[in-house]
């Protein structure tokens, strides 16, 4: 599913942000990426998303080297995955509803999909009652949530989540790990980077742990920190 | 897939484009505004130039139809004779546009006619006492080639004298010449003028967008999708401009024309000027070209920056 084979990614400015990586994340599976802030979690991040180039090595997703993938095909790789961010990034002017529907018409999806996947995903994610508020009108963990929505609604086969609980207080965030979860029971595969501890810990799930961009560790089913 | 699915999500996705388009201008009311009225003042300004240079061009044309070049041909010369000169002067070629022969006769006529209520004066000199001398008036196709043609036909048989455009036509070439070249001007200034203020419109536009931008790029939109609502703002800018435009123009125009059309200097000469409406169909398709082409490359202009995610 995602493959990096020796990625090294040195910025512009000389500061080699991910050094020799080398990890698969299988179909389905639930990985977390580890480490502190400047360790090079959202260069690997922003690796996968091909919003940054490697600068050695391979990278394969879904069987595909994107490492030279053109950057007209990026779209296209995009839709393969769905982004949650920290800060959630709802458009403000957009209801709820219209913030996943927008995500389809994006795809170019007929009406009649969007009409029928919109409410399907709202419901999944528990908002299927705030279809038609905004997003100043909800708590944070529901923005996540629509946030999360609409990275589900295209049907990808992977979601890439930024720090998804950073804004959260504990209790939210483990709504959306929870539901995280659940969309990873149904098959989809879930890399999230974080540094909440306490989630890493109790999920047992596999955990990459990156420091100064080298990766330092890799438990199948791991706590936060090697100690644990 | 399959075709025909494709073709109803173009379809969908084009009207999608325009209503995202429509909501950009209104959303981005002050600046759409903005750029409206600049781009009108720009508009007009080169309207009205144009309508000038139309009607210069209008009355040259007339003046140079109305004016043609009389060659007097001698009294001596014989039938056969007048048909050489006819068709020599037929062979100067494109810059001939007509050549009409009038008789001594006619020539008489025309003269009474002139004189009116007086033309009896003139009696004595039917028949073979006519000293009217015959002539062939020779229309040009452009003026401007008046003194080479009318070299060329002096160096011609049986060519007694030669009457000619006078400097007023002249005068009136070199005007006409300088509006064509004022006309070019002020249309390239328009053009520059109009994509800084179209772009500059649209870099609001995407500057109030560019967080909907990077989303759409993480959720995989293309850039020719991004792209499409601001370019349909522009056009819309320009299309609407240009429709102002052609109304306050054509408004204008109308009333102008009325007053001096009516003028009395005008009507001695026979000049008409032309009406809005024999202007409007080159206007308006030099103005939505306008609008629409700035309206592309303005907003193109103003979308790179934002694209690179």
């Amino acid at each position: 599913m995602i493959e990096f084979k020796n990625v090294s990614k040195i910025y512009v400015t000389g500061t080699e942000a991910v050094h020799n990586a080398t990890f698969t994340i299988e179909k389905g599976e639930f990985a977390f990426l580890v480490g502190t802030s400047g360790s090079g979690k959202s260069t690997l991040i922003k690796l996968i998303l091909k919003e940054e180039e490697a600068s050695r090595g391979n990278i394969i997703i879904n069987g595909k080297d994107i490492t030279y993938l053109r950057q007209k095909r990026v779209p296209y790789l995009r839709r393969s995955m769905g982004v949650v961010f920290q800060d959630f990034r709802l458009l403000p002017d957009k209801t709820v509803y219209d913030n996943v529907a927008f995500a389809m018409h994006i795809v170019r999806a007929t009406p009649k999909h969007i009409r029928r996947q919109v409410p399907m995903v709202l419901s999944l994610v528990g908002l299927s009652n705030k279809a038609k508020m905004y997003p100043n009108e909800l708590s944070g963990g529901e923005q996540q949530r629509v946030a999360l929505a609409r990275a589900l609604v295209n049907n990808p086969s992977m979601i890439i989540a930024d720090e998804p609980t950073g804004n959260l207080d504990p209790e939210t965030a483990w709504d959306i790990m929870n539901l995280l979860n659940e969309i990873n029971a149904r098959g989809t595969t879930v890399v999230m980077a974080t540094h909440a501890k306490d989630i890493v810990n109790k999920m047992k799930k596999r955990v990459i742990q990156i420091d100064k961009g080298v990766i330092i560790r890799d438990d199948k089913r791991g706590g936060y920190s090697s100690e644990v | 897939m399959i075709r025909e699915v494709d073709i109803v999500v173009k379809f969908n996705s084009f009207t999608y484009l325009i209503s995202e388009g429509i909501k950009n201008v209104l959303k981005n009311k002050k600046a759409s505004m903005a750029s409206l009225v600049t781009m009108i003042c720009a508009m007009i300004m080169f309207g009205v130039f144009f309508v000038l240079g139309e009607n210069a061009n209008h009355v040259v044309e007339q003046v140079s139809s109305s004016q043609g070049i009389e060659v007097f041909i001698v009294n001596e010369a014989t039938d056969e004779e007048i048909n050489k000169l006819e068709s020599d002067i037929w062979s100067l070629g494109d810059k001939i546009a007509t050549v009409t022969f009038v008789s001594k006769q006619e020539a008489l006529e025309s003269m009474k006619e002139q004189l009116g209520s007086d033309s009896d004066l003139l009696d004595i000199y039917e028949g073979d006492n006519n000293i009217f001398p015959a002539s062939f008036i020779v229309t040009l196709s452009d003026l401007s080639y008046s003194a080479e043609v009318e070299q060329q036909i002096w160096e011609m048989d049986n060519v007694k004298d030669i009457t000619s455009s006078d400097q007023t036509i002249d005068t009136l070439i070199k005007i006409a010449n300088g509006v064509k070249i004022a006309i070019g001007v002020i249309f390239v200034f328009l053009i520059i003028i109009a994509i800084t203020i179209i772009s500059n419109t649209i870099k609001l536009s995407v500057h109030a967008r560019r967080k909907e931008i990077s989303i759409m790029k993480y959720v995989g939109a293309t850039n020719g999708f991004i792209r499409g609502p601001f370019i349909i703002e522009g056009i819309l800018i320009g299309i609407v401009s240009s429709a102002l435009t052609l109304l306050i123009l054509g408004t204008g125009y109308d009333i102008i024309i009325e007053k001096i059309g009516n003028s009395s200097v005008l009507q001695v000469m026979g000049i008409q000027l032309l009406q809005f409406s024999d202007m409007l169909q080159v206007i308006t398709i030099v103005f939505l070209a306008l609008g629409i082409g700035i309206g592309v490359i303005g907003s193109s202009i103003s979308m790179k920056k934002y694209l690179e995610v």
